[in-house]
């Protein structure tokens, strides 16, 4: 009895040293992983920030109003920083899955693999809140300044519309190209437009029709006076 | 193109191989007035110029009134004359040339300028005169006036003055003049279309200067920069005074932020390419006149300022924010203030005005924000400073106006140097 119990624990001592030898590799290649990752995320940070700084790309931002439209979102810092703390993420994340696949777990066997075949989507989908952004805040301010120089009272909320308009169709093709509540989102943005326009229509068809009669014969009032006397 | 337009001209006059004048008109759909404009330029030819050897030529841009007939019905064989398609290169579909359009209000100007340049130094002709065709208060002499400083005097460009009331033109008389004066040391009155003499030498620089034609400065109608490249150019600058300027399809009259956009602009955009020239201290000094002097008129209609100065307080109210980007704190200081006041003791201090015009500058050059939005955010400011000066000198005569207008070169002259540190060390 005593030298099964005894073959059952060297057994059991074997076959977890066996195991802790199959695993330490595994493990050391996930902590050399992590190491790399925090090098390397590092280095990439350094160089485009660098880069950035370089192509002047924080005077860009402020020209596009991309800096003003982030503090207005209560995001302090500067682009470049941001930028370069999120490639820091994610040259370090992309070591990190390296390492835990490196573990070769059952569960996370595909791990990845999905990562990586996400990682497109994500891309596309920062790039597009970008531009969305750039382009929101680039039409909004177009559409102020044109509404003040024509002396329109609403010009602000003009502005605001149209900037509101862009960014919230932004979030839509961002939620749709991650792949969030595909089809939540397209009708819902579908209804929410949809039915701006359609009270939008109906607002001015019969509530202002007066108003916007009003508006329209003032403004052909004035054009046809025009200025009293020329600029150039 | 080069080669295009000479072939044109060879085809129809195959005897003109040099001149001694050519005389140019840029057209499109002038039917009802370039038949007197010519009347009036061969009668000018034929009083000062008999025995010179002269061309015509006319540069229709796709007229469908028969104007190309109608000039070659007039002239007859009286003198030679070609008419000929100024080719563009691509120009037409130029997304900037729209902007370019309504503010000179017509099609292909610039590409006919630059046909003319080409054939003026083609034919070695001795001087270029451009007499827009539709005009309608062009005279016989308006040829010697354009030419002869040209042909006897050495001006390599004469600028056009024009006697208007006493308001019109502001935008010119309250910034560009000005901003043009301290800058490159010239009192220019900066008006623009009707007629210009060219020397051939000037001719030629334009036409092979390729920075005047292409990339941004291709946004910019060629009457918004011309006299500022002669003078920053070190060109012999003479003004003729021509009388009165009656037209139809008056330039300037698209909407008054696109004027804006393209007299301001096009003085910005050269501020960068001649900044050697303009960073040196120059004092400034008056450029040759011919013609009769002429009087400025009082305004037929009382100018009411209240739509001005509405602009300008709504500017103050929703453009605040952009106006924090472009303008120094001391100087959006100075124009929160102006928002305290009546309207009828508004005032837009002149140096504050100044000081405004350069800060619009540095941002330009700086592209703080897009550049066509900081030119169309300057218009409030415009209105404001229009409106007061329309109040501080209605109760006085025309004099009064110039006496300001005077005061405003000379102010921004004495404040260059504000100019000159921001530009260098923003």
């Amino acid at each position: 009895m005593s030298e099964m119990w005894q073959e059952a624990m060297i057994a059991a001592y074997r076959e977890m040293m066996n195991r802790a030898v199959l695993f330490l590799p595994k493990l050391m290649a996930m902590v050399t992983f992590l190491l790399v990752g925090l090098a390397v995320g590092w280095l990439v940070k350094l160089l485009l920030m660098h880069i950035l700084k370089v192509v002047r790309f924080e005077v860009f931002c402020e020209r596009m109003g991309l800096t003003s439209a982030l503090a207005k979102g209560g995001v302090k810092q500067r682009m470049s920083d941001l930028i370069g703390r999120f490639s820091f993420w994610v040259v370090f994340l992309f070591f990190a899955f390296m390492g835990v696949d490196a573990l070769d777990l059952p569960a996370t066997a595909n791990l990845m693999s999905a990562i990586l075949g996400f990682l497109p989507h994500v891309i596309a989908a920062i790039l597009v809140g970008l531009l969305g952004i750039l382009l929101a805040n680039f039409s909004g301010e177009a559409v102020l300044i044109a509404a003040v120089n024509a002396q329109i009272q609403g010009a602000r909320f003009m502005a605001n519309m149209v900037r509101w308009g862009v960014i919230i169709f932004t979030g839509a093709m961002v939620l749709t190209q991650l792949g969030i509540a595909k089809e939540i989102v397209v009708a819902a943005f579908s209804i929410i437009f949809g039915g701006i326009v359609l009270a939008m229509a109906i607002a001015v068809g019969l509530g202002g029709r007066t108003i916007a009669k009003e508006a329209l014969e003032r403004r052909l009032r004035r054009e046809k006076a025009g200025d009293e006397f020329t600029h150039i | 193109m080069e080669d295009a337009v000479w072939k044109a001209v060879q085809e129809q006059c195959p005897d003109a191989h040099q001149v001694d004048l050519l005389i140019a008109l840029p057209s499109f759909n002038h039917a009802s007035t370039i038949g007197s404009v010519l009347k009036a330029i061969l009668a000018g030819l034929n009083a000062s110029f008999a025995n010179a050897s002269i061309l015509i030529v006319n540069a229709d841009v796709g007229s469908q009134d028969g104007t190309p007939d109608i000039v070659k019905q007039t002239v007859g064989d009286l003198v030679p004359v070609a008419v000929i398609q100024p080719l563009g290169e691509g120009s037409s579909a130029s997304p900037f040339a729209l902007n370019r359009l309504s503010y000179s209000g017509m099609p292909g100007r610039e590409e006919a300028f630059r046909s003319f340049f080409v054939l003026t130094q083609r034919l070695q002709a001795k001087a270029c005169a451009v007499i827009d065709a539709n005009m309608r208060s062009v005279t016989a002499e308006w040829m010697s006036l354009l030419v002869k400083p040209v042909l006897e005097s050495g001006a390599d460009y004469v600028a056009p003055v024009f006697r208007r009331p006493r308001y019109e033109g502001s935008l010119t008389n309250n910034l560009i003049a000005p901003l043009t004066r301290s800058l490159y040391g010239k009192r220019v009155g900066c008006q623009v279309g009707g007629g210009y003499g060219f020397s051939p030498k000037m001719a030629s620089t334009l036409f092979q200067k390729k920075f005047l034609w292409e990339g941004e400065a291709a946004r910019f109608a060629i009457d918004s920069w011309l006299t500022t490249v002669a003078v920053a150019e070190g060109f012999q600058v003479w003004q003729a005074r021509l009388g009165a300027k009656v037209q139809d399809n008056k330039a300037g009259a698209a909407d008054v932020a696109t004027s804006l956009v393209q007299a301001v602009g096009a003085s910005y955009h050269y501020m960068e390419h001649y900044q050697d020239v303009w960073e040196k201290p120059t004092a400034s000094s008056a450029v040759p006149e011919v013609g009769k002097p002429m009087e400025t008129e009082v305004e037929s209609t009382p100018i009411h300022v209240e739509r001005m100065m509405k602009g300008f307080r709504q500017g103050l109210r929703d453009l605040l924010p952009i106006w924090e980007v472009i303008l120094a704190p001391e100087t959006l200081a100075g124009v929160l203030a102006l928002g305290l006041k009546d309207d009828d003791d508004f005032r837009f201090p002149l140096a504050l005005w100044v000081q405004t015009v350069y800060d619009f500058a540095v941002a330009y050059h700086e592209k703080v924000i897009h550049r066509e939005h900081l030119l169309r955010s300057l218009m409030p400011l415009y209105l404001g400073r229009t409106s007061s000066v329309v109040l501080e000198t209605r109760g006085g005569g025309p004099e009064m106006v110039q006496h300001t207008v005077e005061q405003g070169c000379q102010t921004f002259e004495a404040m260059k140097p504000y100019l000159v540190d921001r530009w260098r060390f923003q």
